[in-house]
């Protein structure tokens, strides 16, 4: 059995990779630079795995890699592959069809694709970008379906330049989760692969619980100063609004999709808990970069917020974390400071600033931006208070006294 | 990642619960951290070996600056470093050096014969205070000639002109560049006073703070400033402080000491010296 995988990155190598080739798959990697040129000349790699008090190791080998300009050495190995796995951002599926096509179109038997994505409907996505490229393979009977993937893998250690192998360190969850009903039969036998039918269901419970906390661990902890993300957890009254976002998102999706689906309080404790990991060394500046895909509307915060307000619940926690992303994104230069925060609700999120959610976001962007700056640290997330003020107000009373 | 912490000497009373609780945060962090106590251990400084990837230099005793020192010596990375804590540590040179970058430091006499001051008290009282020090031991306010009779210590004193504080005392903290005010009464009766409150540094105290920290070239140390008449004046600078009334004093720290100790292990200085060994004279901070 031999897989392909498009995108040697921290999923494909750090979960992918490893999932498969301990199913025995042989394991061919299609990239671009100077990690593929690692994988095969090295032809290994590690993934270390870490809940944060033990630590394990898994060789992940052997394994071939073919780069992305040999267009027809890649052709060839999809054309005779046995599953076709894509991880290389929800920004560049679109990038990677005509790759895929060229490999479909040889092939004599239909396959399995996964695109292993934290979007919605990445699979739809990579399907009509191959078949706009390749319009017969609309009838070819391939199977594409998306992956939500269960674990964390934070960063890649080692030279890719240089002989020893790459090291991907992560967490140890192993689920994913894929469509059942879009791929062909049989389903793969992968450890951690759960066959749903209601995958974009699934697919929110991911975005607007665990991604809307990590969102939210992120952006206030860049607010109040600290560098990662286990350390920004730690933080009580962070620690608290997290717990709050992700409790929002997960009533709005108890309301719509039962409360079986959605989970109890004590799995966003777990998540907790897994964002405490610090062996994982996840920055927030990682964790919050691309601020305005993370602010699109049906993402992770504003459309976890919409979830929760359609369920009668005030979502002010996710509000106040869709403001700290504005923030972030000011400060990222991602956009949002050239087009405004107005704007930005408008087109990326979706939101009235004038009115309901948009309203409650652009208030507390408002009240953030009162002291923003790059090297101010917000004292407090209840007061918002900041470490240090703008202007000298002799009247200001304590805790916010100036001096 | 292996840290190791030089502390002072273990005491059973006047324990800060600060660094038990950064050490206690790094050990979860996954960091090994070793306590080195200088001045509780005969030292071999022969077969001292650069045995961290980061040294953290909290301790200010004679003995912990001359174990960084030897450390120093051999390459180990100290946070602070020590050329810095020594300079912040003799207040001569600190006042100097602050003086140099343009921040407003009170008149500042030396000597080791107090009653030589006699004539400067002429011009309005002085504060004494060691010459190497921290906190507030063996400082005085003198106000007359025959006070000073009592103000000799043998070693050398750092004589400085007394501003009246309008108020509580204004400490500015600083953990990797990001500024922390607390205001405390002086002297603090209470542990709640001890703690002092927060409050949010006004711009040119800012601009003073973001000062003392670049004269150093470093991102971790406290500032002791007086706002006299409403002008601010900085009257003492520490290395590593207690950042008593610091929100979250701790987990700050420990997310600093554990991203500083990353940065080392990248390959990075734990801090850029801004030419400790030549002393610029530079435009003033203040307006």
């Amino acid at each position: 059995m031999k897989a392909v995988l498009v995108g040697p990155g921290r999923i494909g190598c750090g979960f992918v990779g490893q999932l498969l080739r301990d199913s025995g798959y042989e394991v061919v990697f299609v990239g671009r630079g100077a990690v593929v040129e690692n994988l095969a000349r090295v032809g290994r790699y590690i993934v270390r795995l870490t809940d944060g008090r033990f630590t394990d190791e898994v060789q992940v080998r052997p394994v071939r890699a073919v780069s992305t300009s040999q267009e027809d050495a890649v052709a060839a190995e999809i054309a005779s592959a046995d599953l076709v796995a894509v991880s290389v951002g929800a920004q560049n599926l679109v990038a990677v069809a005509p790759l895929l096509a060229a490999g479909l179109l040889r092939r004599t038997s239909p396959v399995n694709v996964i695109a292993f994505e934290n979007c919605n409907d990445p699979a739809g996505c990579l399907k009509e970008a191959i078949f706009r490229i390749a319009p017969s393979l609309r009838d070819a009977g391939h199977g594409f379906s998306g992956a939500i993937v269960s674990r964390i893998v934070a960063r890649r250690i080692g030279d890719p330049a240089g002989s020893e192998p790459l090291v991907f360190l992560g967490d140890p969850p192993e689920g994913f989760i894929v469509h059942g009903p879009s791929l062909r039969a049989p389903l793969p036998k992968i450890p951690g692969l759960r066959s749903v039918n209601d995958y974009g269901a699934w697919l929110m419970k991911k975005l607007y619980t665990f991604s809307a906390g990590h969102a939210a661990a992120a952006y206030l902890g860049a607010l109040k100063g600290y560098h990662y993300v286990h350390t920004a957890v730690r933080d009580p009254e962070i620690r608290t609004a997290v717990r709050d976002a992700m409790e929002e998102g997960r009533r709005g999706l108890a309301r719509r999709y039962g409360p079986e689906l959605a989970g109890d309080r004590r799995e966003l404790e777990a998540i907790l808990k897994r964002f405490e990991n610090a062996a994982l060394d996840d920055p927030v500046l990682r964790v919050g970069r691309d601020p305005l895909r993370k602010l699109g509307r049906e993402d992770r915060l504003v459309g976890a917020a919409r979830l929760a307000a359609e369920a009668g619940v005030q979502p002010r926690r996710l509000a106040l974390v869709a403001a700290a992303a504005m923030c972030f994104g000011c400060a990222a230069d991602s956009g949002i400071a050239t087009c405004g925060p107005e704007a930005t609700l408008r087109t990326v999120s979706g939101l009235d600033p004038q009115q309901g959610l948009g309203r409650e976001v652009a208030s507390a962007f408002t009240r953030l931006t009162e002291g923003r700056e790059e090297d101010n640290v917000l004292l407090s997330l209840r007061e918002l208070v900041w470490s240090w003020a703008r202007k000298h107000d002799p009247d200001a009373q304590p805790a916010l006294r100036i001096a | 990642m292996k840290i190791g912490i030089l502390m002072p000497r273990q005491r059973t009373s006047r324990r800060s619960p600060l660094m038990p609780e950064v050490l206690k945060l790094l050990r979860e962090f996954g960091a090994t951290v070793d306590v080195i106590y200088p001045d509780d251990h005969v030292t071999d400084v022969g077969s001292l070996r650069v045995e961290h990837d980061l040294y953290v230099l909290r301790s200010d005793t004679e003995l912990a600056l001359s174990v960084a020192g030897a450390l120093h010596a051999i390459g180990a990375p100290i946070l602070n470093p020590w050329p810095v804590a020594s300079m912040m540590k003799d207040r001569i040179a600190a006042a100097r050096r602050l003086a140099a970058a343009g921040i407003p430091v009170p008149e500042t006499h030396v000597t080791c014969v107090p009653q030589r001051l006699a004539h400067l008290l002429e011009e309005g009282p002085l504060v004494l205070k060691p010459a190497r020090g921290a906190r507030g031991r063996g400082m005085r306010v003198v106000f007359e000639p025959d006070e000073l009779e009592e103000a000799g210590t043998g070693g050398p004193i750092l004589a400085q002109r007394y501003h009246r504080p309008d108020g509580a005392d204004r400490k500015i903290y600083c953990i990797g560049g990001q500024l922390f005010g607390v205001l405390r009464r002086y002297p603090a009766l209470s542990y709640h006073e001890k703690c002092g409150e927060s409050f949010s540094i006004a711009p040119e105290l800012r601009e003073i703070a973001l000062g003392c920290g670049a004269a150093f070239g470093v991102d971790l140390f406290g500032i002791d400033v007086v706002v006299s008449e409403g002008k601010p004046w900085v009257v003492d600078v520490r290395s590593f402080p207690g950042f008593r009334g610091v929100p979250d004093a701790a987990l700050r720290l420990a997310d600093y000491i554990y991203a500083t100790a990353q940065r080392v292990l990248a390959g990075h200085a734990v801090a850029e010296l801004p030419g400790l060994n030549t002393i610029g004279e530079r435009k003033a901070v203040t307006a």
